[in-house]
């Protein structure tokens, strides 16, 4: 919980329903979010103000509805019902391609070609986000993620860690306002896990982030917000320095269940 | 839900009902035909005799003809054509379900479609049947000649076409686990089907020379005699179609509540 | 690492005004120039629907051996090659939807602020232009192999038609399976038993298409006085149903790209 100075309109985290202060307009606003197919519910009206520069971590067991809100968030997945659902001011339903250009996905998966280069694959994402000087971009972004020597190398022949930074820096060519990160650290050794910790204090200033996580500890280090979920309903929403850490773990450990740390 | 029941009960009922009234009316009062005139020479003539390409035809046009079954054979016609047509039907409504799927995304329009596939495959199953029954019976000398008559004749090629898609469709099912997914695939699927359907038919016409259907007879008209026993079996058949959908829905609708009522105990073990 | 991290993030939330213009022809061609690039690299597709071909033609001719030099092979030619064009061609469909799976690629797509048919576009087109590489390099070997050297052709009692008809068929033929194959193999490369389930549905969906194309190819390839008019029937029923069902197939795409 380092860096929050930035959250200046913090009073109404603890209530999904409390007014946003003023200036600031929130990042994430989620109001009455549903996703349901006939009687079974993914998500079950879900609301939530996010401020800007923000750091959300969601947790939840499986099956909670953590990715499914995430990809509701980044437009992968259509909201049901009448619920809406708006990011950096853009409705996710109908403003989707405008939201698309702000927003940028980190999953565990990585999202690149493997028989394509870092360079080209980087080039290839530029484009589609119709990038001016994508060469410069490229260059800037390989360089922060130390992957400026491997340039011209195969993403196949690297490593998770190396996979993983520029999986980071293909999130960061359109300069994304809000970063989703979707269990980033599952499959990362620890050293590549440090690495991504450092690249995300680095950034951690100018973006919001959204990130869905197993690991309770990583994820409220880094939080400035969290929120648990179950079976689809919000369970605790608040700001990470109103909270009690040993309250949290033992609201999050009744939800899990069983043998959580 | 008992209501449904009931109503799908007397339908079944009054459309079987139909259904044996017009059999009977076949083989009663329905009177023989050829070629649009009314004979009265049962067990001699049939409907398809010089409509059935010449190289099918057993016998020479000399009067003498010698037909196996002429008079059974005339008699599927009530049964094989409003199968044909129903089963034609019942596809369309399968790919309008679809469409409000789409559109709507409400999962009881998935099962609708689905049920509607389902009947499709029945009505699609019976209209080869009993089309094969009429094949054999009129103007087929062997089983040897049947696959040279089947891979030319455009409607018999057109819900071979269809069986596929229907048997495609239930394969498709099976394979995605996850609901949604299938739910939108299978409903993609289906559009897709029921536009080349027609497709199917058309070309098939275009590529193959003739037909073994008696056209002229659909074209036409029928007389009274015939088309009153044709319009009942119709009638009972759609009856009877209907209340095996309205049945099939009410089944599925009670099947997806007992896996809720199931989850909800799992939740509720799990939590004690 | 501070100094870089800076310039990374150079923009501040006013850079949402000063965004580029999007441009779908410039998404469409990166799309294709990484389908293409990435076959450069593993040749992949070409290589393995290539190779199939040549296997297809490996079995003709054991399939073919006894039947005598009074076989006449013009009468079937146009089966065969369409035999060999249908299952190359769904081993390359199922290929190219993989590269765009196994790593989450394609969700990377879909977070692009791209229209979803720019998607479907770029991928018909570059299974289109794979198609058309392989059945370049295949269907000459079949035509040499089995048709210009049979004894009706020689003996002069068959006369083919030109080969630029050969070709205008096979090019009606491979946009319809393109097309069309692209929506299917979508779906297929998303369910278990990918391959089985993209020929389970591509057979029926495909039928009326093989339907004309086997006759047009028939025409071309027995030639004689007259088939010029059914070569021509043949090739507008193709192009009337590539029209059709591939504007369904790129309306419906985006159901399939949105669950």
């Amino acid at each position: 919980m380092s860096k929050t100075a930035h959250v200046s309109d913090s009073k109404q985290a603890g209530s999904a329903n409390a007014e946003p202060a003023v200036a600031a307009v929130p990042a994430i606003i989620a109001h009455n979010v549903s996703r349901s197919f006939g009687p079974r519910k993914a998500l079950d009206s879900v609301s939530f103000k996010l401020p800007d520069r923000a750091f959300l971590s969601i947790f939840g067991p499986n099956g909670a509805g953590k990715t499914t809100l995430l990809k509701i968030l980044a437009t992968l997945l259509p909201v049901t019902g009448d619920g809406t659902a708006q990011v950096c001011g853009f409705d996710v339903k109908s403003e989707a391609e405008e939201l698309r250009r702000r927003i940028g996905l980190i999953s565990h998966n990585p999202l690149l070609y493997r028989d394509l280069s870092a360079e080209e694959n980087l080039q290839f994402f530029a484009e589609l986000y119709c990038i001016p000087n994508p060469k410069e971009r490229i260059d800037e972004l390989l360089e922060a993620v130390e992957l400026k020597h491997r340039r011209y190398d195969v993403v196949r022949g690297f490593s998770r860690g190396m996979t993983q930074r520029l999986s980071i820096a293909r999130a960061l060519l359109p300069r994304p306002q809000v970063l989703f990160l979707d269990e980033p650290y599952s499959g990362l050794d620890p050293h590549a896990s440090d690495i991504l910790d450092s690249l995300i204090e680095n950034i951690r200033d100018q973006h919001t982030f959204v990130m869905v996580s197993h690991d309770l500890d990583k994820g409220l280090d880094l939080a400035s917000h969290a929120l648990i979920l179950s079976r689809g309903k919000i369970v605790l929403y608040d700001r990470c320095d109103h909270l009690d850490q040993t309250e949290f773990k033992k609201v999050y450990r009744e939800v899990v269940g069983l043998g959580v740390s | 839900m008992k209501r449904e029941l009931q109503l799908a009960l007397i339908l079944a009922i009054v459309g079987g009902l139909l259904t044996t009234i017009a059999f009977v009316m076949a083989f009663t009062t329905a009177s023989m035909q050829h070629h649009n005139t009314v004979v009265n020479a049962p067990g001699f003539i049939d409907t398809v005799y010089e409509l059935a390409p010449p190289q099918l035809q057993p016998n020479p046009p000399d009067g003498t003809v010698n037909y196996h079954n002429p008079w059974f054979s005339q008699k599927i016609f009530y049964f094989h054509v409003p199968l044909a047509q129903l089963s034609l039907l019942v596809f369309t409504i399968a790919a309008i379900f679809a469409g409000l799927f789409l559109k709507f995304r409400d999962p009881k329009y998935d099962i609708r479609s689905r049920i509607g596939m389902e009947t499709t495959l029945l009505f699609t199953i019976g209209t080869m049947i009993s089309g094969s029954m009429w094949t054999r019976a009129s103007w087929i000398n062997s089983w040897g000649e049947l696959g040279r008559v089947l891979l030319s004749e455009p409607r018999l090629v057109t819900y071979t076409v269809m069986l596929m898609f229907v048997v495609a469709y239930f394969v498709l099912r099976k394979s995605v686990e996850e609901e949604e997914k299938r739910a939108v695939y299978s409903a993609v699927f289906t559009i897709l089907a029921w536009i080349i359907v027609p497709f199917s038919f058309a070309y098939t016409r275009l590529t193959q020379e003739h037909t073994a259907h008696p056209t002229d007879v659909l074209q036409q008209g029928m007389d009274t005699s015939n088309l009153i026993p044709f319009i009942i079996a119709i009638i009972g058949m759609m009856a009877f179609g209907y209340a095996i959908y309205v049945l099939r829905v009410a089944e599925e609708r009670k099947r997806a509540q007992l896996a809720l009522i199931k989850e909800d105990i799992e939740d509720k073990l799990a939590d004690l | 690492m501070d100094a870089p991290n800076k310039d990374m993030n150079s923009s501040k939330s006013t850079a949402s005004d000063a965004l580029p213009n999007l441009s779908s022809w410039r998404q469409y061609k990166a799309l294709l120039r990484k389908d293409i690039a990435q076959e450069f690299r593993t040749k992949e597709m070409i290589t393995s629907m290539g190779l199939y071909g040549m296997l297809v033609l490996v079995i003709y001719y054991i399939a073919l051996s006894r039947t005598g030099t009074d076989f006449d092979i013009t009468t079937i030619a146009a089966g065969l090659l369409l035999l060999m064009i249908v299952f190359t061609s769904m081993l390359g469909l199922n290929r190219s939807l993989i590269h765009e799976h196994d790593q989450g690629q394609l969700e990377a797509l879909l977070l692009a602020p791209i229209d979803r048919p720019i998607i479907f576009l770029a991928k018909a087109t570059t299974n289109l232009l794979f198609l058309l590489v392989v059945q370049l390099v295949v269907v000459p070997f079949f035509y040499v192999m089995f048709v210009s050297g049979s004894m009706p052709i020689l003996m002069g009692d068959v006369t083919p038609g030109p080969w630029w008809k050969l070709a205008i068929a096979l090019l009606l033929g491979s946009i319809g399976i393109a097309g069309i194959g692209t929506l299917l193999a979508t779906i297929s490369v998303n369910t278990k038993g990918r391959d089985f389930i993209l020929a389970v549905l591509f057979i029926p969906v495909m039928f009326p298409l093989l339907l004309v194309l086997v006759a047009a190819l028939n025409a071309v390839i027995v030639g004689g006085t007259g088939y010029e008019a059914e070569f021509w029937t043949m090739c507008a029923a193709a192009l009337g149903f590539n029209a059709i069902v591939i504007a369904a197939a790129y309306g419906l795409y985006e159901f399939i790209l949105g669950v």
